[in-house]
């Protein structure tokens, strides 16, 4: 080999040349600086961010002032905007679903992007660690995905709270709410009719009383259509107010463990343990996301296979009780989430709850807390290996 | 692959190989077939290296295997000193490379598409992502999307993707792909400018004329395996000798030369003789022929050695090749 023609050397701009000072782009840990990046390419998805906002936030929000325009312009015909029962539905009912496929949709888009968008082969021939590269999107992801969620959460809270029903429905009678023992026993004395009409009651009612219509009330009030009576009775007696008040009183006693299950808006403590477990949620859609997104190489594909693991196979694989797949329904991640839900919750996927959980029965295939996150845990390591193998195995 | 070992001492004697690129028997197969088939390649530093070769040939993949964009099957190789894959991270630190069509995120702009590779470079990078932008001519363009961008654009952008690092050695495939005349001639001082800071640049391309004005050496490539490499003046002089004859009776002449001894190889062709001599022909052979023709009656008008390009030079190696196969 020799020397070639003389080579002419052409003006240009000082180009500073400065040592590689902390360069340890060996390691498998991402720099600070590739994580702020990351966010920021994520973060100017103008589209997809709109998408994931409008989904996540947009749904509860347009969901929230329907109910509030409706029970401000006609309060006798729509009840309060929020309060226990809304928060409960939109929490398990919309935001648990939703949070999933919001995050789970960031997380394909981070796991695909730069090799669809041809970005990846830039990366790689820097030198960095593929690992690193990885690694850094999932902070990255999450310091969107977590903000996201939070805030579709708290908007629902404050509604919740803030608009909530002065007074608890319980069995059909409007009843103040966080009673005490005696409370409630006072307030029944004074409300005998609500009573023993409406509250269930464990033993025989001593008196007669009219209810469901107009004069049916037990103090000489309008009675008519349904009247109860003392089981075995031969003939009816106008029971004394002493009688009733002692019956009432005693309904109250038996209903009460009941009736304190039942809020005007969710406690401060359910709110946050509520939070933490739709975040857990969203965590577990951006991670198994990311995974898949990294695995295939694209996101169409893995976007709609998160979205059927969520609204199809989990809700089929949680309730149907299949004897020889019951340890394959076990392993499903939705499931297993499905099972932390914090008590007092009502129950998404038509089960969950956990123990001692709020009213109804769970349907869910049963699964101990302790089982249910070791699959989260495996769900996490492993799609992330899984990823991380893929992107490093990848030809770029 | 090799299983050199790092030490300090070791890879500052490594990283003053007088090689930018050296290979030993890099072979890659994508199943039944050799995309790279045993290459030995030595760029030596601070030139402008041609890596030319017919489309199929396995440029752009004996260059992902350079820059670990996939794996060998077989062979060694080092970059700046550094083996690879063993030494990668540091053998890459001060390599930048275009690989095919650059790509970026469209969504972000062409500065912003710069900062995430800095971020992943070392952090002196990030300061140098202006002055990058500013060298291809890009600073009044950077903070606009990149899917506004041109081909010609992308390609500036490629290059100043490059320079954050600061690198030592350059490899860019096609860089001239997209590009207008005016960008050619940007694109061919800046590679030359880079050179003449003591760079090396290892350009990828079919553009025969483009790498015959820029680099300083070359390699052909052809089925995977270099056939030629070395410096351009050098493969230039080894071939054949070409001269033309306009003449007042070309058979006669083809006639008078085929007597004669000379090596030589004649054509009648509509601009006269074609007349091809062996490489090493001595140049008084010219005048000898000149003086067989004039004594044999024919009238010579114009008697004139063409200088063979690389283009030329760079078919007759390929055709041959083609024959013998």
């Amino acid at each position: 080999m020799t020397a070639g023609p003389e080579v002419v050397a052409v003006a240009s701009p000082p180009f500073p040349s400065v040592g590689l000072g902390h360069d340890r782009r060996g390691s498998w840990i991402p720099t600070w600086g590739m994580i702020a990046t990351r966010f920021m390419e994520l973060r100017k998805r103008r589209g997809l961010m709109i998408a994931l906002v409008l989904v996540n936030i947009g749904l509860p929000v347009v969901f929230l002032t329907i109910r509030l325009l409706a029970h401000a312009f006609a309060p006798k015909s729509y009840g309060p905007a929020g309060g226990y029962d809304v928060f409960n539905a939109l929490v398990a009912g919309v935001l648990f679903v939703f949070g999933f496929i919001v995050a789970a949709t960031l997380g394909c888009t981070a796991g695909s992007v730069d090799l669809a968008e041809g970005m990846f082969r830039h990366l790689v021939v820097t030198g960095r660690s593929r690992l690193a590269l990885y690694l850094a999107r999932i902070p990255a992801g999450l310091a969107i995905v977590v903000p996201l969620v939070a805030i579709g959460f708290t908007i629902v809270c404050a509604v919740c709270v803030f608009a909530a029903p002065t007074q608890i429905n319980y069995q059909g009678a409007n009843v103040p709410a966080g009673l005490s023992v005696s409370g409630l026993e006072h307030w029944a004395a004074n409300h005998p009719d609500d009573v023993i009409c409406n509250f269930p009651s464990n033993g025989p009612i001593a008196t007669n009383v009219s209810c469901g219509g107009p004069g049916g009330g037990p103090g000489g009030g309008p009675g008519g259509g349904i009247v109860k009576e003392p089981s075995g009775s031969v003939a009816p007696s106008q029971p004394t107010p002493a009688m009733i008040r002692a019956e009432v009183v005693q309904i109250a006693q038996q209903d009460y463990s009941d009736y304190a299950k039942v809020f005007l808006y969710p406690s401060n403590s359910l709110m946050i343990r509520t939070g933490l477990w739709i975040e857990l949620e969203a965590i577990v859609g951006f991670i198994v996301g990311l995974g898949l997104g990294s695995l295939l190489g694209q996101r169409t594909v893995a976007v709609i296979l998160m979205i059927v693991l969520e609204i199809v196979l989990t809700p089929i694989l949680s309730r149907a009780n299949i004897p020889h797949l019951i340890d394959v329904q076990r392993s499903v991640v939705g499931l297993a989430v499905a099972h932390l839900e914090p008590s007092g919750l009502g129950f998404v996927f038509g089960g969950g709850g956990g123990p001692g959980a709020g009213p109804g029965t769970s349907r869910l295939v049963p699964e101990s807390r302790t089982v249910a996150i070791v699959v989260i845990v495996s769900w996490l390591v492993g799609w992330t290996a899984l990823g991380a193998w893929r992107m490093m195995k990848r030809d770029a | 692959m090799s299983t050199a070992t790092s030490t300090p001492t070791a890879d500052r004697l490594r990283s003053e190989s007088e090689w930018a690129v050296e290979t030993h028997g890099l072979t890659k197969r994508f199943g039944a077939n050799v995309a790279v088939n045993g290459v030995e390649l030595l760029v030596p530093r601070g030139c402008a290296f041609g890596y030319l070769g017919p489309n199929g040939a396995g440029k752009t993949t004996l260059i992902r295997v350079l820059l670990g964009l996939t794996s060998a099957d077989a062979g060694t190789m080092s970059l700046l000193g550094h083996s690879v894959p063993t030494h990668r991270a540091r053998a890459l630190a001060r390599v930048g490379a275009i690989v095919d069509e650059p790509r970026f995120h469209g969504h972000l702009t062409g500065r912003q598409n710069l900062q995430i590779l800095a971020a992943a470079r070392e952090p002196a990078a990030k300061e140098r992502v202006g002055p990058s932008l500013e060298r291809v001519g890009m600073q009044h363009r950077a903070d606009d999307k990149v899917s506004k961008y041109s081909m010609g654009m992308r390609q500036r952008l490629g290059v100043a993707a490059c320079l954050i690092g600061d690198p030592q050695l350059l490899i860019l495939d096609e860089p001239m792909n997209g590009l207008d005349p005016a960008g050619m001639q940007d694109m061919r001082d800046m590679i030359l400018s880079l050179v003449a800071e003591g760079r090396t640049v290892v350009l990828s391309s079919h553009l025969l004329d483009e790498v015959e004005r820029t680099c300083d050496a070359v390699a052909i490539v052809d089925r995977g395996s270099v056939i030629r490499q070395g410096a351009i003046a050098d493969l230039l002089a080894g071939s054949s000798m070409v001269l033309e004859v306009d003449c007042s009776d070309s058979d006669r002449a083809r006639t008078l030369l085929g007597a004669t001894t000379f090596d030589a190889r004649v054509e009648v062709g509509p601009l006269g003789l074609h007349i091809s001599m062996p490489a090493g022909t001595p140049r008084d052979v010219i005048a000898e022929i000149n003086r067989v023709l004039v004594e044999g009656g024919v009238s010579v008008y114009r008697l004139q050695e063409i200088q063979t390009s690389l283009e030329s030079w760079f078919l007759q190696v390929t055709s041959r090749l083609g024959e013998s196969s």
